[in-house]
């Protein structure tokens, strides 16, 4: 397999962006990307975009042939990657195997969603109908109940409480003050997250994503041709990809997210590193319990202490393992299609060290966290600069 | 008629799950025989949802993942408001919610007294 470099990458902004469809973010940041790897002249091979429900939600369908047509990228081969929430992280890892095979030589990554063109009750239905559809979906679960499941469990056997959740939302709202592509650009206080109404108990609104618009993009290369580019190329140095049964009911353990301990470890052997080589950490907090719990699974704390490395401040911008720089799902959005690889361009951003005021310092290595359901479907992507 | 909750328990290993599955999830086999999970679980975790799904009529909707004797669990909607971890809790048979008009029916849990 040859080595793969981002080198190039952009996105729009996150939030609701009235006036834009689908095509139009699609458009708006692959285009960025392309500009920032410096390739508006070049011939790509092979075009992947992530996204989760553009027939549903956009009444579009072959969204790959109409961004290629969109921005000509003609006569690249171009599909949709559907998997979930991890489309994004699903399409890049498909534009990495292109790569590294040695098929593709230039590829575009895109992923995108436009939630807000529908009522919040289609789309939490739409997302609802993820889960099984007779042991879960006819019963009334939808994702903020299965977070409220798992966060009781964690709650009971590991002394999470609340305030814990709320400590997550705060950092992450910080973080995401200082990302101008960020949905939410408001303070968050510990008594405003938990005075915030009840969704689904112990979940308050505070302890959960936002709907968002939004897409992202980056375009791969092999390593060995990064440098006609740029001369800060950053090398995919491992993947993983696990699944798990799709009931959380079903797991072994509930309360632990094997997907995602597979997927970790097979990326961190790839890779040939382990956690305490990491400098920088983008989960998929769709619910703040999920950052806790997967910052364990991932082997970056010890089960039943992520909690306590959050009250410690380890997880903050400027602790030993910055978590979610960008704000997370949780306050830069969480545009399902767009958010794998949003999370990419925002570690290749911070390993360039081009991330501004929310800067992680000097970090070598990145590690992004993208879930194709709840914990049944976890694509892992670890980072690092090649320069 | 009486009602039993059911699942499905593979004829090469005697593993039981719910739901179904076309390969035991243990040993891969493929033929099964519908057993009765039991007349009585006990609640492993729960939560009070206030943002309803479609067809649900008064919030909250009590849903609970209950544990049956067995080693089989359930995801269920629990007929209790005042749900307690490791409470004992029995199947009934009875009206889920409403979707597109259609009333849907399926087990829920209700306390043992």
């Amino acid at each position: 397999m040859r080595d793969v470099a981002i080198i190039g990458c952009g996105m729009t902004k996150f939030g609701r962006l009235d006036g834009k469809d689908l095509m139009d973010l699609l458009a708006e940041a692959s285009l960025r990307a392309i500009d920032d790897a410096g390739a508006g002249e070049r011939d790509f091979d092979s075009v992947y975009v992530g996204n989760m429900m553009a027939g549903e939600l956009a009444h579009q369908t072959a969204i790959a042939s109409a961004l290629v047509d969109r921005i000509n990228l003609i006569p690249a081969g171009a599909e949709r990657v559907e998997n979930g929430p991890a489309s994004g992280a699903s399409a890049v890892k498909n534009g990495f195997l292109a790569v590294a095979s040695g098929a593709s030589d230039l590829v575009l990554v895109a992923g995108g969603e436009k939630m807000t063109a529908v009522d919040t009750d289609i789309i939490g239905d739409l997302v609802s109908t993820m889960t099984h559809p007779t042991a879960e979906y006819v019963h009334g679960v939808t994702l903020p109940a299965m977070a409220a499941l798992l966060t009781r469990l964690y709650m009971e056997r590991y002394g999470v409480t609340e305030r814990h959740l709320a400590m997550v939302a705060v950092k992450n709202h910080a973080n995401a003050l200082k990302n101008p592509y960020a949905h939410l650009q408001r303070e968050c206080t510990i008594e405003g997250a938990m005075s915030s109404i009840m969704i689904a108990d112990p979940l308050r609104l505070y302890y959960a994503c936002p709907i968002s618009d939004g897409a992202a993009a980056v375009i791969l290369c092999s390593l060995e041709k990064a440098k006609e580019f740029t001369d800060k190329p950053v090398r995919i140095a491992g993947f993983g990809h696990a699944s798990d049964v799709q009931t959380l009911q079903e797991r072994e353990d509930p309360a632990v997210l094997k997907s995602v301990q597979l997927a970790s470890q097979q990326a961190f052997k790839m890779a040939k590193l382990e956690p305490k080589d990491i400098g920088v950490v983008e989960t998929h907090d769709a619910f703040e319990i999920l950052e806790i719990v997967q910052s364990e699974d991932a082997g970056f704390f010890e089960k039943g202490k992520g909690h306590l490395a959050v009250e410690k401040g380890v997880t903050a911008l400027d602790g030993r393992l910055p978590i979610n720089p960008s704000g997370g799902l949780k306050a830069k959005g969480h545009p399902v299609g767009a958010t794998g690889v949003a999370q990419i361009v925002e570690l290749v951003w911070q390993l360039r060290g081009e991330a501004g005021e929310r800067q992680v310092k000097n970090p070598k290595r990145g590690f992004a966290c993208n879930f194709g359901g709840f914990g049944n479907n976890t694509v892992i992507h670890i980072l690092e600069r090649a320069w | 008629m009486e009602q039993k909750f059911t699942g499905f328990k593979c004829k090469s290993c005697g593993k039981v799950m719910y739901p179904k599955h076309d390969r035991c999830l243990d040993c891969k086999g493929t033929e099964f025989e519908e057993v009765e999970l039991g007349k009585e679980a006990t609640l492993l975790t729960y939560t009070k949802l206030y943002a309803l799904p479609e067809g649900i009529e008064m919030p909250p909707l009590v849903l609970g993942i209950v544990k049956f004797p067995g080693g089989a669990r359930a995801m269920g909607q629990l007929t209790t408001d005042d749900p307690k971890i490791g409470m004992k809790l029995r199947p009934v048979w009875g009206k889920l919610r409403k979707m597109k008009d259609r009333e849907i029916f399926g087990f829920k849990f209700e306390p043992v007294k």
